[in-house]
Formats: C-alpha cells, sequence, structure tokens
C-alpha cells in the first residue's frame, strides 16, 4: 500500500493582486503536486478578496484535497494561519507561503523521520532562501548542525533560540496536538511572530529536529511581503522598534495566549 | 645434531614451535595494518599454534586500548632486556617497516617471512641496495594482488602469498539516518586538514558541515562515528589495500576519494567517487554535499559499495588462507628437516 503523509498543509493568501501572484502561486502549488508521498490535504486560508476568490475558484488543482477557507474581517498571517490550524484534520501541520516552494523530497523525508523519530514534535527543513530573483541567498535552519552550537547535534532547543535567532516556520511540519498545547500564532506579534513562536514551542519542551535536506525554498524580501513591508513599506520599522518586538517576544513565549501587544514609541 | 633436527621436527608435528609476530607499538592508535597482523596471529592461535607477540620497548600499550576481542589472550613478550629464545622450527613473521630488525635476526636459523602491507615502507629501514632475501626472508605475505606484482618486481626471489584482510562486523549500516558530517581519513594529518580549510573557504555556505578527524580512534568508537556520516573521505595516497574505503562502504556510507599509487583491484567507477588530484577534493565534496542535501546522491555509491564490501567479510575465508599459508611454509621447513635427516 501507497504510504500516506497524514498533514493538512496551510497556504494563507491575503491577496493576488501582488506582482508576479500567478508565477509564484502555479509555482507553489506544482511543488505540492510533485511531492514524491501523498499528503491529506491543501488548506487555503484567503480573503474575500474578488479577484483572488475568482482565481482559486477556476485554478485546476488537479488531485491535490484542496479545501477553501473563507477568512473574514482584517487578515494577517497569523490569523488566517490560525484559522487554518483550527479546520486541520490531520496529525501533522505545515505552513506554507505562497511565494514559496516545497521541494519534491521534502514530505518524503518528513515521513521517513516521523517513523524513524516518533518522538520528535516538529521538523525543520533546511530553507534555501533565494532573492527576488531567484538568487541563491544563504540557507536558514541548518544551523542547528554547527559544530557546538546546539546541546544536541540537529536539535532546536530554547537555549539556542535565545541566543540565535535566524530560524523559520515556513515548511516547518509539526504535530497538530503540540499545537493544541502551545496555543495559536500570535497576531498582534509584528516581525518577530515566528521568533516568539519557534521560542514557545521549544519552551514547552517540543523536540524540534532539523532535517538535513533542502525541503523548502523562500523567497526573502519580495516586494510586498510582510517583511519587506516592515524594511520598506509604508509602516517602516524604526530601530526602536525592532528592538521592542525582538525583546518582546522573549518575553511573551511563556504564555500561551496572545496577550494583544501593542508598540507604543514612547514607552520604549 | 640428528636429535635435535628430529626433536624441531616433533616440535612442529605437535605445533609446539613458536610463531613469533614483531608487533609495532600503536600507543593506544587504531590502526588497520595492526588488527591485521593480530587478526593472523589470533587465527593462528585458534588454530593450536604456539603464537608470540613480541614488542620492542617495555612500555608498551596493548591493542584492546582501541581493539575489542580476545587478542589479549595471545601471548606477549617483550625484546627489552630479555633473551629471546628461537629454535630452527620457530617462526619469525616481522612487517616491512622493521627492515632494520631482519638485518639483526639475519643468523637466526628460524623460519623467516614479511608480512608486507605497506609497500613505500619496504626499504624505509633498509640500507641502501639491501633486500629481504639476504636477511634470509624469502617469503613474504602480502594483502593485495596488485601490491604482489610490485614486491616481486622489487624482491626479485621471494616467494609472496596474498591473504587480503577481513572488515569486522562492527562496521554495519546505522539505523539512524545519516548527519551533516564527513569522516575523513589521511595518512597525514596536515592532508586532512588542508581540504577542510580549503573547502570552509571556498564554500562557506556549508560551514553547518562538520569534518570529523577519524584517525587514531579506537576500533568501536571509529566504527561507531563512521554510521552518523554521510561522507567518507580518503586521502592516502601511500595505501596498498584501502582498509578505510571498505569500512565506509559497509557502514553504508559513500566514500571520495583520491586514487592512490597503488589502485586496488576492488576499485570500480560506481563504488565511489575517485578522483586523480587530492587539489580536486574540496569541489567535489561540495558537489556531493550539495547533491545529498537534495537526496539526489546516486543509489550505486550505496548498492555498489555495499555489494565491494561485501567481498570482504568473509572471517571464515581468512582464517582458512592464514592457516594454509602458514602450515604450508611450516611444512616445507619441516620437510627441509626430513631430508636433512636423510642425508
Amino acid at each position: 500500500m501507497e504510504k500516506k503523509l497524514n498533514l493538512s498543509v496551510i497556504l494563507p493568501l491575503k491577496s493576488a493582486v501582488v506582482r508576479d501572484f500567478d508565477e509564484y502561486f502555479d509555482k507553489c502549488i506544482k511543488s505540492l503536486k510533485v511531492q514524491k508521498v501523498p499528503f491529506n490535504e491543501l488548506l487555503i486560508v484567503h480573503t474575500v478578496e474578488e479577484q483572488l476568490v475568482e482565481k482559486l475558484k477556476n485554478y485546476d488543482f488537479e488531485s491535490l484535497n484542496v479545501k477553501l477557507i473563507r477568512f473574514e474581517g482584517e487578515a494577517n498571517y497569523q490569523s488566517q494561519i490560525n484559522l487554518g490550524i483550527e479546520n486541520v484534520s490531520s496529525e501533522w501541520v505545515s505552513f506554507f507561503e505562497f511565494d514559496d516552494e516545497y521541494a519534491n523530497i521534502w514530505f518524503d523525508n518528513v515521513l521517513k523521520y516521523t517513523e524513524i523519530y516518533p518522538d520528535v514534535d516538529a521538523f525543520l527543513p533546511i530553507v534555501v532562501d533565494v532573492d527576488s530573483k531567484d538568487v541563491f541567498a544563504g540557507f536558514t535552519n541548518e544551523a542547528t548542525f554547527a559544530a557546538n552550537f546546539t546541546q544536541e547535534m540537529g536539535y532546536l532547543n530554547n537555549d539556542t533560540l535565545l541566543d540565535y535567532q535566524n530560524f523559520q516556520t515556513a515548511g516547518m511540519v509539526v504535530k497538530k496536538s503540540k499545537l493544541d498545547e502551545i496555543g495559536p500564532m500570535k497576531s498582534s506579534m509584528k516581525l518577530t511572530f515566528v521568533y516568539e513562536f519557534l521560542l514557545r514551542l521549544t519552551y514547552f519542551t517540543a523536540r524540534v529536529m532539523t532535517i538535513p535536506k533542502l525541503g523548502y525554498k523562500h523567497t526573502s524580501m519580495r516586494e510586498g511581503s510582510i517583511f519587506w513591508n516592515y524594511k520598506n513599506g509604508e509602516n517602516v520599522m524604526t530601530e526602536s522598534e525592532v528592538k521592542f518586538w525582538i525583546s518582546t517576544a522573549k518575553k511573551e513565549y511563556f504564555f500561551v495566549d496572545d496577550r494583544n501587544i501593542k508598540y507604543d514609541a514612547q514607552s520604549v | 645434531m640428528i636429535e635435535k633436527i628430529k626433536g624441531s621436527i616433533a616440535n612442529i608435528e605437535f605445533k609446539l614451535n613458536r610463531i613469533y609476530f614483531f608487533v609495532q607499538d600503536t600507543r593506544g592508535n587504531a590502526k588497520a595494518s595492526i588488527k591485521y597482523l593480530y587478526d593472523m596471529a589470533l587465527t593462528l592461535k585458534n588454530d593450536g599454534h604456539n603464537v608470540i607477540m613480541l614488542y620492542e620497548k617495555k612500555e608498551f600499550t596493548p591493542v584492546t586500548s582501541w581493539l575489542s576481542g580476545p587478542y589479549d589472550e595471545i601471548p606477549h613478550q617483550c625484546l627489552e632486556g630479555t633473551n629471546l629464545a628461537i629454535s630452527p622450527e620457530d617462526t619469525l613473521i616481522i612487517p616491512e617497516i622493521f627492515g632494520f630488525i631482519m638485518e639483526q635476526v639475519k643468523n637466526l636459523p628460524c623460519g623467516k617471512i614479511v608480512l608486507c602491507q605497506a609497500y613505500d615502507h619496504m626499504f624505509e629501514t633498509l640500507t641502501p641496495g639491501a633486500t629481504w632475501q639476504q636477511f634470509g626472508f624469502m617469503k613474504c605475505i602480502t594483502t593485495s594482488e596488485l601490491q604482489k606484482e610490485h614486491i616481486q618486481r622489487t624482491m626479485k626471489n621471494v616467494s609472496v602469498d596474498v591473504i587480503e584482510p577481513v572488515i569486522a562486523d562492527v562496521f554495519e549500516k546505522q539505523q539512524f539516518p545519516p548527519k551533516p558530517i564527513i569522516g575523513i581519513f589521511s595518512r597525514e594529518q596536515r592532508e586532512g586538514l588542508n581540504v577542510i580549510k580549503e573547502f570552509y573557504v571556498k564554500y562557506p555556505q556549508y560551514r553547518f558541515f562538520t569534518f570529523r578527524d577519524l584517525r587514531g580512534m579506537s576500533q568501536e568508537e571509529f566504527a561507531n562515528s563512521i554510521k552518523e556520516c554521510f561522507l567518507g573521505v580518503w586521502v592516502d595516497p601511500t595505501s596498498s589495500f584501502g582498509t578505510f574505503p571498505l569500512e565506509c562502504m559497509k557502514s553504508g556510507v559513500p566514500v571520495v576519494g583520491k586514487i592512490p599509487n597503488l589502485t586496488p583491484s576492488w576499485m570500480t567507477e560506481t563504488n565511489g567517487v575517485w578522483i586523480d588530484n587530492v587539489i580536486q577534493l574540496p569541489d567535489v565534496i561540495a558537489d556531493i554535499c550539495q547533491t545529498w542535501l537534495e537526496d539526489n546522491l546516486k543509489p550505486e555509491l550505496y548498492t555498489e559499495a555495499a555489494e565491494t564490501a561485501s567481498k570482504f567479510t568473509d572471517v571464515e575465508k581468512f582464517n582458512t588462507e592464514v592457516i594454509e599459508k602458514i602450515n604450508t611454509f611450516i611444512n616445507k621447513r619441516k620437510e627441509a628437516f626430513e631430508a636433512q635427516i636423510a642425508e
């Protein structure tokens, strides 16, 4: 019998009216179609933007099991991810972004590793970061293998994260039960919501392991992306705000709930 | 005189004759060549032979410090401050590196065998122009046919037998996936270090790959370490057999290596990545790293390698060859003694 990964992929979509959306979207969906092992479902959490709804309605997802979930209200990445998590029906969950791609070997490797390491709660891919011209910029999540970096080679723990922030959740595959335990992504957090999430995950004793395979391609600083906006968009962050969010992440990860944190320039 | 010769014959018949192995002090560092020598000795001891390991100085570190197995059951004897009792029916087996010892024992009336595992050490301690034959060593045991040919071209009247080593059972596939660790084994430490340093300078994106120097470990440590690696790197231009790559192959670890001066007979185009020049190594390693990260290494690197290694796991064959070859040598001595009586 063909093996199947008991996984739900959550893909939040905010707008189809961004540069090169069609090209990125085609590639991201194709990267799911070419996986060496099948997976349960793709949950697309989309806003009510007309162009986006139309696009999704008419898109040929072929044999993928796709569920479209409408997100009403003011969307942000974290809120859309959280709505996706509420609708997950699998043992494992992965967070996806429309300008990214899974490597076709990723789910196959995850399946192997889940069988070999049943005590692990989350698997990180080595992420290949590229710029908007698809030029290699570096790796992420690979540092768990660097000499004398972590206590246990390949594993990410809370102490390591407190010293080094460059890890990301995109492409990660995490147990749904662990997500239920540690709480959702915090939508009030800016800039460091991924960092806070990983700190919380490891604080709540999740075993997080990097699989030493290139599992995910991430487009860094695409024009219009969340982090591009923090640096170049309308609401550019000041240095002090950046510091605020970093220190906030290090304070908030003890709490399961989103405590509705707001940046107040005068209080810093 | 005849009585003495009869005594020698009787000793051979009852396996009371001694077989001395001259052994180098490893000072606790693992050496495949010493393991080979001890494996021979143990095989002969288990066959009922009277085997004694000879070592030079009183300060001697037993091989059991790095080699697990019943090797300490073999009697050992120090040469320093003792008189070595050697009779004509005894056999002295000396590694090729001890050319100066061969010279010292040239007048002893016993049987003499050179154990030549590293052709590049053949002349290291011989005086210029000296040969093994001059010191009464007319028999040689070596580890490969290629090395046999080389020896026969040099030591023309020496009869050479080949006994291929076996790769120990302790080398086996890991049940867990490998990590981004590269096991490196070089004859000279600096050769390995140069490869590592150049690799990190040229390919900083691969700094998360760790190199592990696999020299000087106990066999068990070594076997456990290699299992964690995804790649073995072999830099040993004067290797005459290639134990390290075979140990990697048996452990399910692909190997990249510089082709030694004497190309091992087990080496094929597909059972490893073999290069001519060590200067290519950092680039080749980087290519392999990328390919491994993409899960794209050729399956033959595993399957062909496993098949190659499986040819060197037959302990019974090794034991049989050791016993047969040494017995043949000793029996020829016995026949010579019998001929003396007949005269």
